[in-house]
């Protein structure tokens, strides 16, 4: 039998989804810039059933000894919130940038592996949709993002919730890792003519480097996730105490993908504000080697790290001593990340608008994100803030005040590119304080929650001095940090229809994607020009004084000839 | 503005409260490590405020001088970090080595604390009893804990003495346990253990020696039958109606080890692991319907009439 | 292709290491690994490490434009495979009538997980070799012949490779 469905190629260079053809296109779809439009409008899509899990939780915890939601339903809550938001949400979004940008960044007019692309992105959009389904099936899951053996085991864990978890990660596990697949050999077989991989943009060379992240530590998730399985499913004895498994073998094995996945959804976020702040800024980014190559340390340290989220296990002195220094020593890479944009401020004239009003806020809410983990690599002090309110604290500021900063910068820095359109700088604005403000008020006092006593993931605390003042306030806030998402949406829907047209080029930048017309054609580029340095705009611009004479200063001094 | 600075004063010390040596050291460490951290934050806000207000575009006119790195610049940048940190490293490696002091392969825990879902069950294994979910030490005494799980994972935190330490199934764990003053210290399950780990609380009571050794020998003793008819027919009850099952209560046909035991219950002041005060009329709710008050507790509801309430409460306060 | 097995080699990785973990920390290894036949499995193993030489016969003949001795070289790659799997099935069979399963014990749930991702490796490994063989009997490939025949190729090297390891884990570790 042979399906006999005509699709006609587009005539929209954005399919119009509400037509039964339209719809067929978008389905169909194997170009690079829709499937990313797709894990972007996905990411957003989830978004919202992410934040209604948190503001419910927010509600139940707003006074001590709330009874808004039943134990059961708080702790599906948390677990389905936190896989939501890391592996539904962020994960999409830079992978929705990615796909995106990254061809057009190298002036390719197709990723390496087109079908591929597709596939990774269905594949992804199914392992989200099982999750929820487990909703149907008697119950989400209930033991935490990072489901700690034994209390996962079938015995523990009766509903089926953990099951559509690990299938639901095994799913988008294997689109992660196609995905990576394709951005490493599209980086280094697609690139036009003259760029070298040290003249890559920054937000492409992150995401190289971080494809090589996904590629090694989602396979270790895969493995201890059909582990969790087979015990459940088969009677297997892996991580059963009693009969000769380990339940820390599981906490191995589960942070060995999870702390490099916390890079994971770090490093592209990085990637868009090395390419936001130069640009605002009107100057190159400072110290691009030293970027790029921390950005390597960064990699290859988050492999060695895993522990610190076990020094509670009682796993010796010595075991603790090494992965505190190596947890340690990942701080040094982050900080010259943050001295180098903060260095391409300087000197430069700088343009305060949305995008990089976001790219500012991650660089100052990710310092705190990241002072607060050296906290927790001081081993005695862990002892004391680990699996407390600090640690939720610590991880919003990475992964909120990180990547989904990040993401709002390159949102408002790429949706000209994506749409043709620009986004409203006045509703922008009112959406960057209000995300800066709320973000930082419900969060910052889980630090001091911590710091009192209160464990995390409880779904009521007693009535102890300042617990209930704080939780309110953090509620309160949550409202404002809200109201800020719903500006992002208004914003949106505002400036696809009233937005000023953008022109290829509205920020003035430098890097390919620019060159091509917003949106851009199906075939991205029909000619670009010969890339001789890391800026290719600045140079057909500024003919009088281009990079590539810049860049290779010294080797022109060496050799006296360009 | 006396007052205000008052009050921002107790929260802050109700933050870094602390009752152990080990505990001192914890809360010197994090001190050390918060300066530190403020320092960097206030030069990153200021460097970024200077970057967004002094180098603004309006002050500044066509494209600024292009700059791609000055490298002395990224090594001290590099340098400097990495040498504050090795401070840090030797600070904490030194502390860790004096909280986690070495145990001896032959020494005997002073207090065997066996997590489970959602008790604690302690024993204090020199004197050969058992309670549960409040912890009586002497002031001043250095203690040996094992801490062990019958089930899932959990974490015995009492944030005034010291350490988190992980209940894990199939493992023995050992913790140093000091309180430096006497008092009533408020602890948790810090590591998620299913539908009620907020209801899986510690209280720790550090005493006198004289008080504690009183406490020891009434921990001790067999609690007497009881004389009133009432509370003899709370006692009948106890055996007929299957709370034999579960708890044990020293002196009588009740000896199992599933739930808590019950020896001396008259004498804790909180019920269900740090959720109730320990009252008649608590018990008396938390009998007519266990779920009610800790939704998903092992305990189940055995659908007791008002008289067999009042009974069972009665049999209970009276074991002292 | 060298990219998407690097990432399985993470995959096999955690589950050897998860493997010596269980079978020495469980106290079962000695008491269980009498069920294991090394020599019986050592054939099979040579089975399967010499599909790898000739599948390299076959990308040599290939590279030489002789194409029927790149078929039958592929087709005895193909036949080497299923020799393996036909010996892993029958282990299983046996050891499942000795009543030693994948929830007998720690070992059992490490042992069966292992090798039983292998298994599936290879299995998939033959179905890819399988397609890539109809698919030239049909002169369906004109171009990218090399590259679909290089990339099944790079993936059966890495099979056998895999099982190099996994056998010496496995049933040599259990001689020692």
């Amino acid at each position: 039998m042979k399906l006999n469905i005509h699709i006609p190629e587009p005539t929209k260079l954005i399919p119009d989804i509400r037509t039964g053809e339209g719809l067929l296109q978008w389905l169909s779809t194997v170009d690079h810039k829709l499937i990313g439009i797709m894990y972007l409008c996905t990411a957003l899509l989830f978004f919202v059933l992410g934040f209604g899990e948190a503001l419910m939780m927010r509600i139940q915890l707003m006074r001590p000894l709330n009874n808004f939601l039943s134990p059961e339903a708080y702790n599906q809550l948390f677990t389905t919130h936190g896989t939501n938001m890391i592996f539904l949400v962020l994960t999409p979004m830079l992978l929705g940038f990615a796909t995106y940008s990254l061809p057009l960044m190298i002036g390719a007019n197709e990723m390496a592996f087109p079908r591929l692309n597709a596939f990774s992105y269905w594949i992804f959009l199914l392992g989200g949709l099982i999750l929820y389904a487990s909703f149907f099936a008697g119950g989400m899951p209930n033991v935490g993002w990072f489901s700690y053996a034994p209390l996962s085991e079938r015995f523990f864990s009766s509903t089926k919730g953990v099951d559509y978890w690990v299938i639901s990660l095994l799913l988008m596990g294997i689109g992660s890792v196609g995905a990576a697949l394709n951005f490493v050999v599209t980086t280094l077989t697609m690139r036009t003519k003259g760029i070298l991989m040290n003249q890559l943009p920054l937000f492409v060379w992150m995401v190289f480097v971080n494809s090589f992240l996904i590629l090694a530590a989602f396979p270790v998730l895969n493995a201890a996730l059909f582990m969790i399985f087979i015990d459940r499913q088969f009677d297997a004895h892996f991580f059963v105490s009693a009969t000769g498994g380990s339940p820390v073998m599981w906490q191995h094995l589960f942070w060995g993908f999870g702390h490099p996945e916390v890079y994971i959804l770090a490093l592209p976020a990085f990637g868009m504000v090395s390419e936001v702040i130069p640009v605002f800024s009107r100057k190159p980014i400072f110290g691009y080697e030293f970027i790029a190559a921390s950005s390597v340390a960064i990699m290859l340290l988050s492999f060695g790290v895993w522990a610190h989220h076990m020094f509670a296990v009682g796993l010796g002195t010595t075991f603790n001593a090494f992965f505190a220094a190596s947890s340690m020593l990942i701080a040094v890479p982050t900080g010259i990340k943050i001295f180098n944009w903060i260095a391409t401020m300087w000197g430069g004239s700088v343009q305060l608008k949305t995008a990089m009003l976001f790219a500012l806020a991650l660089v100052v809410n990710f310092t705190i994100g990241g002072l607060s983990g050296v906290g927790f690599s001081l081993v005695p002090v862990d002892w004391r803030l680990t699996d407390t309110y600090f640690v939720v604290a610590h991880i919003h500021y990475v992964l909120i005040g990180g990547s989904l900063t990040g993401g709002f910068a390159a949102a408002y820095y790429w949706f000209p590119k994506i749409t043709g359109r620009m986004l409203s700088e006045k509703i922008g604005k009112w959406h960057f304080w209000l995300y800066f403000i709320g973000f930082n008020c419900t969060f910052f006092v889980f630090h001091f929650l911590g710091l009192l006593g209160m464990p995390r993931r409880v779904y009521t605390y007693p009535d102890l001095p300042y617990l209930g003042t704080l939780n309110l306030f953090s509620t309160i806030s949550a409202c404002v940090f809200g109201i800020s998402f719903i500006l992002f949406f208004w914003n949106i829907f505002y400036s696809l229809r009233h937005g000023r047209i953008a022109g290829n080029n509205p920020w003035n930048a430098w890097t390919l994607e620019w060159l091509t017309s917003s949106p851009p054609q199906q075939k991205n580029f029909e000619k670009v020009p010969l890339v001789r340095s890391r800026r290719p705009l600045w140079d057909m611009l500024h003919p009088e004084d281009p990079d590539w004479k810049r860049e290779n200063k010294n080797k022109i001094k060496k050799t006296g000839y360009e | 503005m006396g007052r205000i600075l008052n009050s921002i004063h107790r929260f802050f010390s109700e933050m870094s409260r602390s009752s152990s040596p080990n505990e001192d050291y914890i809360n010197k460490l994090f001190l050390w490590f918060l300066i530190l951290a403020a320092i960097i934050m206030i030069i990153v806000i200021v460097a970024v405020l200077i970057g967004a207000i002094h180098y603004r575009s309006s002050r500044h006119q066509g494209e600024p001088e292009q700059i791609t790195g000055i490298k002395w610049l990224e090594i001290t940048w590099t340098i400097i970090p990495l040498l504050i940190l090795l401070i840090f490293f030797y600070f904490t490696v030194r502390f860790m080595k004096d909280i986690d002091q070495p145990v001896d392969k032959n020494q005997q825990a002073d207090i065997i604390i066996t997590a489970r879902q959602w008790w604690w069950e302690m024993q204090y294994s020199k004197y050969n009893f058992t309670t549960a979910n409040e912890l009586h030490i002497p002031v001043h005494q250095k203690l040996l804990m094992r801490v062990e799980s019958a089930d899932v994972i959990h974490d015995w935190w009492v944030p005034e003495l010291g350490r988190k330490i992980d209940a894990i199934p199939g493992t023995s764990n050992y913790s140093w346990l000091e309180a430096s003053d006497t008092g009533e210290y408020k602890g948790a399950c810090s590591e998620y253990c299913g539908t009620q780990h907020a209801g899986m609380r510690i209280l720790v009571i550090s005493e006198t020696k004289n008080e504690f050794d009183q406490w020891v020998q009434d921990q001790q003793k067999v609690p007497s039958p009881p004389v009133d008819s009432v509370a003899q027919r709370g006692m009948r009850l106890f055996s007929e109606r299957t709370c034999a099952g579960c708890h044990s209560i020293s002196g009588t046909v009740a000896v199992s080890h599933i739930g808590p035991d019950l020896t001396h219950l008259a004498s804790r002041k909180t019920l269900i692991s740090g959720v109730l005060t320990n009252t008649p009329k608590n018990l008396y709710l938390w009998l007519q319907n266990p779920q009610k008050l800790k939704e998903g507790s092992h305990m189940p509801n055995f659908i007791l009439s008002n008289n067999e309430l009042e009974a069972l409460v009665k049999y209970l306060e009276e074991l002292k | 292709m060298f990219f998407f097995v690097g990432s399985e080699s993470f995959f096999f990785l955690a589950l050897i290491i998860s493997y010596i973990y269980f079978s020495h920390t469980g106290g079962v290894l000695s008491e269980s690994s009498h069920y294991l036949d090394v020599k019986r499995t050592g054939i099979f193993t040579i089975a399967l490490l010499s599909s790898s030489i000739t599948i390299f016969l076959a990308d040599v003949s290939l590279k030489r434009m002789n194409r029927k001795a790149h078929r039958i070289w592929l087709a005895a790659t193909i036949i080497l495979g299923l020799i393996f799997i036909l010996g892993q099935t029958t282990e299983y069979l046996k050891l499942y009538k000795l009543n030693f399963t994948i929830s007998k014990n720690v070992f059992g749930s490490a042992f069966f997980t292992l090798t039983g991702f292998h298994g599936l490796h290879v299995l998939i490994g033959l179905l890819v070799l399988l397609i890539v063989l109809i698919m030239i009997n049909n002169g369906k490939f004109k171009t990218i012949e090399h590259t679909a025949f290089s990339s099944a190729a790079i993936y059966w090297h890495f099979v056998d490779a895999v099982w190099i390891v996994v056998f010496s884990v496995v049933y040599l570790g259990a001689l020692i």
